[in-house]
């Protein structure tokens, strides 16, 4: 299965969500031949007693455990959306992230999502790297190929809330700088942000800014 | 100009074909889709007459940037940052001969049936795929094989092969942190690598310039480099920490683009008209196509003006009022106060929409690359509203036989 076939299984035609499936890990897979991985784990989503139709889930944990969990969410009824952003690095340099494993782990993924039946309309189960924003470099050779989310990359609370979806969830041992930045404004606009480790069930945190974050120039 | 609907049982398999064969790794920015399913054809005489405008404009602007990298005292009308500022002494050794220059003017067309030009993205112009291999998916899509366009990248490859040996090496240095600038290097780079060059992707910082010449510090990649294709803006350069930047002001390793882009991506840029036709250089088409520019002196919005950032980029930052989203406009009137000298005051011209088959009116901008003085295929894009923003799509441009 090449990188095209298996973004179509994670991104079908006739469902919902898919339009934020991002395309450049896949595109990865063919340019540099990836395989599957041989160490894939079944996780469990202990923290999820059931479906939640007013709910979004952010797996923010490291890529290959995010994509394993997003599966078993799968089989809870999710769709997982797969939203890594980070570029290989240049042939023959060391990098800051890991992109090889999360594209490999999307192969193997992708051969289980395709034999699970998901409604067009399940609510998302967005994939990320909790590595993503790892941009320390030992030596200034190393190849810097870290990433942040941005507000850009994700739907908007409106779209969220015009399609049933008042509550995030984040699965994750903490609230990363990037998201707190994106939620915070997604609870200005009154939806709730909840966090879990993964195991526990997710409890709601009120977001607020630093005194750091407050003096920062705010974005246009 | 007309708009050609791309099927809608046709539009996914589209918008997967642009993804994987054509680069467009950002097709989505936020809750709006960036690939218009949509392709705009041009006519044979609009194509003309807007290559014919391309190329004089590139004309000025070549000649224009070569009067300021030689006279400071003007050059510092233009208010450019104070670390490039330091940097013109440097820049004296530049060789328009020696280096690769591209451009890429934005053309609106506007209610009173003419072209109005909002700027030249001078210093890094992107959408190089968009320009080179997405016009051929649209065609095909479509079922129009009659219609023609000019490949961007086809173009770019010509004139390296002029200036290089096949078998040097290139560094196509950008923000590695972000894949759409990563995409605009990557079929760049892919292309670049069929005609055998030795392709090097990496960030600004991993270039360490000796005695002048360029050379990559990326383990196992640390060759000397023939060629810096740069897509980091050169605001963003100088910010760079350590600060190892100096080498590509003075570097003879060759560049596309040189730092001597940086005079025309100021949209101060029309405040040295004056002293470069003073200087017998003349600025007539930049004068009938620009529309009026002003600085901004006091407060008080001029009555058919907006306010447009020096530096700005893919239309941040614009006080076109309609166009604005929550309290974008407030925000950036607030900004002015704070920071006059980092905007400019512009005559808002009206922008004619085209309207669709289907009946919906889309306001186009059509980017026209120059490499070398010489016009090099179009990158256009589509917005409902009248300013061409990162919520505007991407539309491919085909031209009539």
């Amino acid at each position: 299965m090449d990188g095209r076939e298996l973004y179509k299984i994670y991104a079908p035609a006739v469902a919902k969500w898919i339009d934020w499936v991002h395309p450049v890990p896949f595109v990865a897979i063919d340019t540099y031949n990836r395989k599957p991985i041989v160490d894939w784990i079944d996780r469990k989503a202990i923290f999820l007693k059931e479906y939640q139709q007013d709910a979004a889930i952010f797996i923010d944990l490291p890529g290959k455990e995010s994509i394993e969990l997003g599966i078993d969410l799968a089989h809870n009824g999710y769709r997982p959306i797969p939203i890594f952003n980070g570029t290989d690095e240049q042939q023959g340099s060391q990098a800051t992230t890991d992109t090889y494993l999360i594209e490999s782990c999307l192969i193997n993924g992708g051969e289980k999502l395709k034999n699970i039946k998901l409604e067009n309309d399940a609510n998302p189960a967005f994939l990320l790297d909790s590595y993503r924003t790892n941009r320390y470099r030992a030596k200034e050779s190393i190849f810097d190929n870290s990433w942040d989310l941005y507000k850009q990359d994700i739907p908007s609370a409106e779209y969220f809330k015009q399609n049933g979806i008042t509550r995030i969830i984040v699965v994750g041992s903490a609230l990363q700088p990037d998201l707190k930045k994106i939620f915070l404004k997604f609870q200005e606009r009154g939806m709730d942000i909840y966090i879990t480790d993964g195991y526990l069930s997710p409890k709601k945190i009120i977001l607020a800014k630093t005194i750091k974050e407050r003096l920062e120039k705010e974005e246009i | 100009m007309r708009l050609i609907k791309i099927p809608e049982n046709k539009y996914y398999e589209y918008r997967i074909q642009a993804m994987f064969d054509c680069y467009k790794w950002d097709p989505q920015f936020c809750d709006k889709n960036t690939l218009s399913k949509y392709v705009l054809i041009l006519t044979k005489t609009e194509n003309k007459e807007l290559i014919s405008l391309t190329e004089k404009l590139d004309k000025e602007t070549r000649l224009a940037e070569e009067y300021l990298n030689k006279n400071i005292k003007i050059a510092k009308k233009l208010e450019l940052p104070k670390k490039i500022l330091k940097q013109i002494p440097n820049m004296q050794s530049y060789n328009k001969n020696k280096n690769i220059r591209l451009m890429r003017y934005d053309f609106h067309p506007s209610t009173d049936s003419t072209w109005v030009v909002t700027e030249v993205n001078s210093d890094c112009p992107g959408g190089f795929a968009e320009s080179s291999l997405l016009p051929n998916i649209a065609r095909n899509t479509i079922n129009m094989p009659e219609l023609e366009y000019k490949s961007f990248g086809e173009q770019m490859v010509e004139v390296i092969n002029k200036k290089l040996n096949k078998k040097w090496t290139i560094m196509m240095v950008h923000c590695t942190c972000f894949s759409d600038d990563r995409q605009v290097m990557q079929y760049m780079g892919d292309r670049l690598k069929m005609e055998g060059y030795n392709i090097i992707y990496g960030a600004a910082d991993h270039i360490k310039f000796k005695n002048k010449n360029a050379y990559c510090i990326l383990d196992n990649n640390q060759v000397r480099i023939d060629l810096i294709f740069r897509f980091t803006p050169l605001e963003w350069l100088i910010q760079m920490k350590p600060r190892r930047w100096d080498g590509y002001f003075n570097t003879t390793t060759i560049s596309c683009n040189h730092p001597i882009s940086i005079y025309a991506q100021s949209k101060r840029f029309p405040f040295v008209w004056k002293d470069l036709e003073k200087a017998g250089i003349s600025m007539e088409e930049w004068k009938r196509l620009l529309p009026e520019t002003l600085e901004v002196k006091d407060l008080s919005l001029k009555n058919g003006f907006i306010y447009k950032p020096v530096y700005g980029r893919v239309g941040e930052k614009i006080s076109i009022k309609e166009a604005c989203k929550d309290e974008e406009y407030e925000k950036i009137l607030q900004d002015v106060k704070k920071h006059p000298k980092q905007y400019i005051l512009q005559k808002k011209f009206q922008s004619k929409p085209l309207k669709s088959e289907d009946g919906k009116e889309y306001h186009i901008c059509i980017g026209s690359y120059t490499i070398e003085g010489e016009h090099a295929g179009y990158y256009a894009r589509m917005s409902p509203y009248p300013r061409i923003d990162s919520y505007a799509e991407d539309i491919p441009v085909l031209i009539e036989k």
